[in-house]
């Protein structure tokens, strides 16, 4: 067997595209598709955190919401025993052998859903507006602070949502729900580029 | 729409974040062969159905993921409290609404 997974080589087309209309003011909303990224899930006891965090040298946070980022990676709590690790493909060799590495020494789970999701990039004065289109939470900067990651809902759709910082999000959904999830984007951006108020 | 504080985000969140589980503190039988079609049907189907106080099991099924329960008075459909699942149940806070 290679030691190179074959995932590594190719690049997937994450068959989303972007409608125009979500990138032609980005100063108000600018909506991109983020790359191909890995991405493990990863449940650990509480009680067997610190000694992971030290076996693996990944920097998981302790609380519900946090985050932590690198430039190629972000790990994100999602709840009392649960993990979410969004990394560059670059990462994914390293990734799945930490992730070997830990799980023979601990009673984890590590489960590799790359492909399950896709993520979007958006930032703009305005992208705060069009998430609560969808999306129940209070997204002011004091109560959604930079840096401060959800499991939550858009339109139905479960979404993964982290700030970025004031103006900037990252949201990821399942791949499936990405185009229902991209068309309440673009009729909210149609609608506004009607709206001289805004 | 309902604000629902969940004991392990230690936040209120959206009602949409949720679903419901059902009567809470209901413990299976510890031996289920022992008991006769009578008492199986009253662990499975037969609930206390409160005007008033109500301890209820529900999941932040879109946020952490958690089952725990929570003390909601039906007839004002107000949550008194959360609580973390296992953790003993709580005494309500005054009347219900039920009782006026």
């Amino acid at each position: 067997m290679s030691s190179e997974p074959i995932t590594d080589l190719l690049s997937i087309d994450q068959g989303i595209s972007i409608p125009d209309v979500l990138t032609r003011h980005p100063e108000k909303i600018d909506v991109r598709l983020v790359g191909e990224r890995c991405r493990y899930n990863i449940r650990v006891q509480r009680e067997d955190l610190d000694a992971v965090r030290a076996a693996s040298a990944l920097d998981l946070p302790d609380k519900i919401g946090a985050s932590s980022a690198t430039q190629d990676r972000k790990i994100l709590c999602l709840g009392p025993d649960e993990w979410i690790i969004v990394a560059h493909m670059s990462e994914a060799a390293r990734l799945r052998r930490t992730c070997r590495d830990i799980s023979q020494e601990f009673t984890l789970s590590t489960v590799d859903i790359s492909h399950r999701n896709v993520a979007f990039s958006l930032t703009g004065s305005l992208v705060a507006n069009l998430i609560n289109i969808g999306c129940p939470l209070d997204l002011a900067v004091d109560r959604f602070p930079i840096g401060k990651s959800t499991r939550t809902v858009f339109e139905n759709a479960e979404i993964m949502l982290l700030r970025e910082s004031k103006t900037g999000f990252y949201l990821e959904t399942w791949r499936s729900f990405a185009p229902y999830v991209c068309s309440f984007f673009e009729k909210f951006a149609t609608a506004t580029q009607y709206d001289t108020n805004t | 729409m309902l604000l629902i504080r969940c004991p392990y985000c230690e936040e209120e969140r959206p009602e949409v974040e949720f679903s419901y589980a059902g009567e809470a503190h209901i413990a299976r039988p510890a031996d289920p062969s022992q008991l006769n079609d009578e008492q199986w049907a009253e662990y499975l189907f037969i609930r206390t159905n409160a005007r008033g106080i109500h301890y209820e099991r529900w999941c932040h099924r879109h946020g952490c993921a958690r089952y725990f329960n929570a003390v909601r008075d039906t007839v004002t459909d107000k949550l008194q409290m959360t609580y973390k699942a296992g953790e003993p149940k709580p005494d309500a806070i005054g009347p219900s609404g039920g009782d006026k």
